[in-house]
């Protein structure tokens, strides 16, 4: 643990042990997600499918990128993983992204692929509400993870037909934003 | 058949925990989150209790009331 830099946190006025159990429940999210993407992923086939496979494949490496660099900052501030795997895949803070019903479905799978990163989105925008301005380190990580989870919704939802992007995707390397932190 | 009638005592023991159901009120609406995967235990994201009326809190989440719309409604809240 660092203790002075959490002593720091805590003066700043947030609620350290809290904020610990968000970043806990975001990093299974992100684990899990990683899991459940690889299922979805290699159900991406034929010709609806193939076409979103690349991004859902970007989405699941950076997912695991953001699980990598959250991990530290867990430690940091005196946190820890559950020894539990089952304990931590049950306190994700978003839902399994389960493989529709249908898997032949690629709207479908869109679908849970879109509300998984809005979970996210949403998640992780909490928590830079919380750290603003007070745990500078934290707010650093999470708007970083935050800025990829928007980019992942956004390409997402333009195949769902809401919409562009508004951006191209990854020329080569991933987590542009996420990877100072797992270097 | 009208709404079932909850007071703040009565919400209060839907909290959730050791097995119980897990009920949530907003803007006099009691709603059942109990088979939601973001309420299990009675907790939602390290910061919300069942139980509990949450009116006040919805601003300063990140969602806003259209997540309510996934769960049902089984009651309304009465002072």
């Amino acid at each position: 643990m660092a203790r002075v830099a959490r002593e720091m946190v805590e003066r700043s006025g947030v609620n350290v042990d809290q904020l610990l159990e968000l970043l806990v429940k975001n990093a299974a999210a992100e684990l899990t997600t990683f899991y459940y993407y690889t299922i979805l992923r290699v159900n991406l086939i034929g010709i609806e499918g193939e076409g979103i496979k690349e991004i859902a494949e970007t989405a699941r490496i950076e997912d695991r990128n953001h699980f990598e660099a959250l991990v530290p900052r867990i430690y940091e501030l005196g946190g820890k993983l559950p020894q539990d795997m089952k304990e931590f895949h049950d306190m994700s803070a978003c839902p399994p992204a389960n493989l529709p019903k249908n898997p032949n479905d690629a709207q479908g799978l869109l679908k849970v692929l879109v509300e998984a990163e809005r979970c996210a989105v949403r998640g992780y925008t909490q928590i830079c509400n919380m750290t603003a301005g007070k745990d500078h380190r934290t707010y650093d990580l999470v708007l970083a993870i935050l800025n990829e989870e928007i980019e992942h919704e956004s390409w997402f939802s333009e195949f769902l037909g809401e919409g562009p992007s508004g951006h191209f995707l990854r020329r080569g390397e991933t987590s542009p934003f996420v990877s100072k932190f797992i270097k | 058949m009208g709404l079932k009638e909850f007071s703040r005592e009565k919400l209060s023991r839907f909290d959730g925990k050791e097995g119980r159901p897990a009920y949530i009120a907003y803007k006099g609406k009691v709603y059942d989150v109990s088979n939601s995967f973001l309420w299990m235990g009675g907790r939602h994201q390290a910061l919300h209790q069942a139980g509990e009326d949450l009116s006040d809190l919805l601003d300063t989440a990140p969602h806003g009331e259209d997540l309510l719309e996934r769960v049902p409604v089984v009651g309304k809240l009465i002072d």
